[in-house]
């Protein structure tokens, strides 16, 4: 039996002597609210090893210590943590045999989006059998990566096959002391996906593809771990363009990826929780915290369009601890109707040589706000560092906001920080001489937005950006009058 | 400094706390190490003023300028005070503000736009050595559409030195046509020294046209050598070059022989970094 | 098919545009000429929809449509073509893109199939060679980073894609080198028809040497205060409009 094995079963032994519960597996919630046991309870549950239960305790401790920030440019109302439930086993989805019995106006935006048929089945979730062929293509799919010795599984899957490679990374770029979301997440994530691509080896495939067809069920408390091995490389999708509804409220997910010497790591995001209604009831709190390490010429580079959830703050970052790591950040965030965003950046060059490139395009309408944050320091050691920011902001209608709060900390005298922003509207003209055309005036500000964000919608994987495109022209829709 | 003190010195001095001046005013006030000062600028009237704080102490200074009034406002920061300055303006008004920090200060600016066409300019220059820390904050406020505000704002660091430069735009919803820029250029001279900027936006308004941009970088070494090439020494390439870099700051003020004199002022302190 | 009838129009509540009557036939050539301010680009604006412009009185047909109940992008598919007298750009929107849409769109109204992705590309590339527009520039973004002769040329290259019934020219000529000039005033030669018809607006002759109208309009103080045919537009470059517009001055 191996160690963790044994550590693992002398820990649920433990827990039932300790606490007195039965872990009856099938149990699918547990009761509602958050405190020591709970967290112990989640772990059990979940079989891990000590270490981990150890480390969830440790994050809890912590948690308490700490209050959720304020600093943003943000209206959070106040959430009862005591009113979550913490764990909730995978349900399996409402089954439905075909397309028919799917809600109407889930498919009408399907279509918009120009997913594919077997891809809205999958989402939708229809029957997977009923799903042309997409069993034998995840198989195909899981064989190729794992010929190449490539990981990639759900996190719970991790700790138990391949716990020390968990143990060695997790918490390492994102610790539990970071900040109050991550705390808690630390303490409480339900699942995720982990991710090791091993030395040398470039993975074959966009992890978009697999990942967009194993879509369901993702949780509340995502925690996510990519690993790229030195001189690795990986292009990993998050997310969907699909509109995702979901009852959870609160969503503190942690993304942490370590990208060691030579690898390269391309992370992109479509964001498209539920937003709220137009006049802002309801919706998804998006609480990420995203981070990655980079060593010895290695790059990272985050892509997101943000549409959905009704209050966003997130600032996937860049660590940049080797010699000649290149960070880049490409941003699109789109406000409409109540919605709040606050996102960026931060680049943290520390090794020498370091590059970093930063674009991030808002776009606010109806009466949302949207803020970009960045932070781009450079450390003492950082000799020859660059940093190239570049923040524009777009209004549509004159009940929005765009704030930019960009902060630059420079601390070497060979560094080069520049950083530039604009702020613009769709002009009379420019939406005239659209219409001029025989364009709709809504398909003109679909055209001139995604114009707008081109750079950024350049940097998605092929197949995605064109339905990015789409999702954008569809997040406006009601924006003018 | 003597240069720079025998220059105010020919100027009228100001009595008191507050000062009102009702038409075109003919020489500039000043004033040295005001703890408080409000000084009004009638509408149509115009008058230039110099403040200098030469003794490390804590200072108000408030600006109003009523319809149409104009104000040029020279603040030289030669000891580490606290000072906080605001310009309230009404229409059509036009404030000049240069302010000039050769200290660990900390000196604050607010910009109160609140009738129509009213245009402020802002220059700043900081230049701090040794253990000095200084701070430039600057709160630009377009309150009613039709304004206008350009700021600029330059920074050097020496020695361990850190300098801050923390600004904000702010567009009032329903303040339309604002034309809003601010700039924040930056330079280190050690790999001690530090620079902060924040550069921000906060806008409430969609017709409008406003940008911002900050960069740190260094001495552009290219230029120091083709200088060096030309006969001069290092230490006068860097001086010319600090001088090209700060002397539109400086020589902004309006006042020809002051712009000098604190030119020769910055050329002193850099000439000891 | 363009009848306009006792048309007036203002912006911000200044009247511009103060009883225009205008008929246009199929396969004719219109000038509309006049000094600066008199309305001409405002005409080519209230026909084209723009909604900065309120229509106070009066009327305009279109193919015995209701122009003026249409929106701007109806008027535009049912083959009522602006070329702008300043071409505004669209950063990050490519003019491929652009055009697709516009082309598709007017099928659309047509009732036509639209054309596969070769059959636009073909269409682009015939096209472009009418203003002998530089390829390169359909890959660019709308406009952006154009000079002035491109920017005309463009617009000359978007009137062969979509094939308009109507075809308003707003002061097409201006800032065009005599090269340019030729081209894109060639360009609108050969696009041409019996069926259909061109209203040009400029205010130099010069461009009349290469598009020979058949009537000739002088619009002065949002009016047409006379009317004549192709030797008019030599007698106005010849002797000015003074000897016209005496009558009306106030």
């Amino acid at each position: 039996m191996a160690d963790y094995e044994k550590e693992l079963l002398e820990h649920i032994g433990e827990q039932e002597y300790k606490y007195g519960f039965t872990s009856d597996i099938d149990t699918e919630l547990i009761r509602k609210g958050l405190d020591e046991e709970v967290v112990r309870l989640i772990s059990a549950k979940k079989g891990e090893p000590a270490w981990m239960t150890e480390r969830r305790v440790a994050a809890f401790r912590h948690w308490l210590t700490l209050a959720p920030p304020t600093w943003a440019h943000l209206d959070i109302p106040p959430i009862d943590f005591q009113e979550i439930i913490y764990y909730a086993a995978p349900k399996p989805q409402k089954r439905v045999e075909s397309m028919d019995e799917v809600d109407p106006e889930l498919k009408r935006t399907f279509d918009k989006l120009g997913i594919p048929l077997e891809e809205q089945m999958a989402l939708a979730g229809v029957a997977v059998d009923a799903v042309m062929d997409s069993v034998s293509v995840k198989t195909t799919f899981k064989e190729t990566l794992a010929a190449q010795g490539i990981i990639f599984c759900s996190i719970s899957e991790a700790l138990r096959d391949y716990p020390e490679l968990v143990r060695k990374y997790l918490g390492s770029v994102v610790p539990y002391t970071d900040n109050f979301y991550a705390a808690l997440n630390a303490a409480v994530f339900s699942d995720g996906s982990f991710c090791y691509i091993p030395k040398g080896v470039r993975c074959p495939m966009e992890l978009s593809t697999y990942f967009r067809i194993n879509a369901a069920g993702t949780g509340q408390f995502e925690r996510t771990l990519i690993v790229a091995d030195e001189g690795a490389y990986v292009s990993y999708l998050e997310g969907c363009t699909a509109p995702r509804r979901d009852e959870n409220q609160l969503h503190a997910a942690v993304v942490e990826i370590v990208v060691e010497r030579d690898a390269e790591v391309k992370y992109s995001t479509v964001q498209n929780w539920y937003p709220g209604d137009k006049e802002g009831r309801g919706g998804v709190y998006n609480f990420v915290t995203k981070r990655g390490i980079c060593r010895e010429n290695a790059r990272l580079s985050w892509t997101q369009v943000e549409t959905g959830s009704a209050i966003t703050w997130k600032y996937p970052s860049c660590v940049l601890a080797g010699d000649n790591a290149v960070g880049e950040f490409y941003s699109v965030a789109m406000t409409n109707h109540f919605q709040q965003a606050d996102t960026g950046t931060k680049m943290i060059h520390i090794g020498r040589n370091t590059r970093s490139r930063i674009v991030s395009k808002g776009i606010s309408a109806g009466c949302s706000q949207n803020a970009y944050r960045g932070l781009v320091r450079v450390g003492k050691g950082a000799d020859g560092a660059r940093n190239y920011s570049q923040c524009d902001s777009l209004l549509i209608g004159d009940k929005c906001g765009a704030h930019t709060f960009p902060v630059v900390d420079c601390r070497n005298r060979s560094a080069v920080v520049e950083h530039e922003a604009t702020t613009s509207k769709i002009s009379d003209d420019q939406l005239f001489y659209c219409r001029q055309r025989g364009l709709s005036a809504e398909d003109a500000v679909g055209l001139i937005v995604n114009g707008y964000a081109r750079e950024v919608l350049a940097k998605l994987p092929m197949e995605f950006a064109v339905e990015a495109q789409k999702l954008l022209a569809l997040s406006l829709e009601g924006s003018i009058g | 400094m003597a240069a720079l003190t025998d220059t105010i010195r020919r100027f009228a001095a100001v009595e008191g706390d507050s000062l009102r001046v009702a038409a075109a005013a003919s020489q500039p006030f000043v004033a040295v190490d005001p703890q408080q000062l409000r000084v009004e600028v009638a509408a149509g009237a115009s008058a230039q003023l110099v403040v200098v704080h030469e003794k490390p102490l804590a200072s108000s200074l408030s600006l109003l300028l009523e319809r149409d009034a104009r104000l040029q406002v020279t603040e030289i920061f030669l000891a580490g005070v606290s000072a906080e300055t605001e310009a309230v303006q009404a229409s059509g008004s036009n404030c000049c503000i240069t302010a000039v920090l050769l200290a660990g200060a900390d000196a604050s600016y607010r910009i109160d736009l609140d009738g129509a066409h009213a245009e402020n300019s802002l220059g700043g220059l900081f230049l701090v050595d040794d253990n000095e820390h200084c701070v430039l904050k600057l709160r630009t406020n377009h309150r009613v559409a039709d304004c206008s505000s350009d700021s600029s704002v330059k920074g050097i660091a020496g020695g361990s030195a850190v300098g801050e430069f923390r600004g904000l735009v702010y567009v009032a919803p329903d303040a339309q046509r604002t034309d809003a820029r601010q700039q924040s250029r930056n330079i280190l001279l050690s790999d001690t020294a530090r620079i902060v900027a924040e550069p921000q936006l906060e806008i409430y308004a969609d017709d409008v046209r406003c940008s911002h941009g900050a960069t740190v970088g260094q001495i552009d070494a290219e230029a120091i050598l083709y200088m060096r090439q030309r006969g001069l020494s290092l230490a006068q390439a860097r001086r010319l070059q600090i001088e090209g870099f700060a002397g539109d700051i400086v020589r902004r003020c309006g006042i020809g022989e002051l712009g000098e004199a604190l030119m020769s002022a910055v050329a002193r302190k850099m000439g000891n970094m | 098919m363009l009848s306009v009838k006792n048309l007036h129009a203002s912006v911000d509540g200044k009247e511009i545009l103060r009883g225009i009557d205008l008929e246009v036939r199929a396969g004719e050539v219109h000038a509309i000429m006049g000094p600066n301010g008199s309305g001409k680009s405002t005409l080519a604006s209230v026909l084209a929809g723009n909604e900065k412009f309120t229509v106070t009185e009066g009327s305009a047909t279109f193919q015995g449509q209701d122009l003026l109940a249409m929106s701007i992008e109806d008027r535009a598919r049912a083959g009522v073509f602006l070329g702008f007298q300043y071409p505004v750009e669209i950063p990050g929107v490519t003019m491929a893109n652009f055009m697709k849409l516009a082309v598709s769109e007017r099928r659309k109204f047509l009732g036509e199939e639209p054309l596969s992705a070769a059959g636009f590309l073909k269409l682009m590339r015939e096209k472009s060679a009418v203003v002998e527009l530089d390829s390169k520039l359909t890959s660019r973004a709308v406009n952006e980073g154009f000079s002035g002769g491109e920017k005309k040329k463009n617009e000359i290259f978007q009137m062969a894609m979509l094939d308009p019934q109507l075809a308003i020219l707003d002061e097409t000529d201006s800032g065009l080198d005599i090269d340019a000039l030729r081209i894109v005033a060639t360009g609108v030669t050969k696009l041409h028809t019996p069926q259909n018809a061109t209203v040009v607006i400029t205010h130099y002759q010069r461009l009349l040497d290469y598009i020979v109208p058949d009537v000739v309009h002088v619009l002065y103080k949002g009016r047409i205060i006379h009317t004549g045919d192709k030797s008019l537009a030599l007698k106005l470059e010849k002797e000015g409009y003074d000897w016209l517009i005496n009558d009306y001055k106030e």
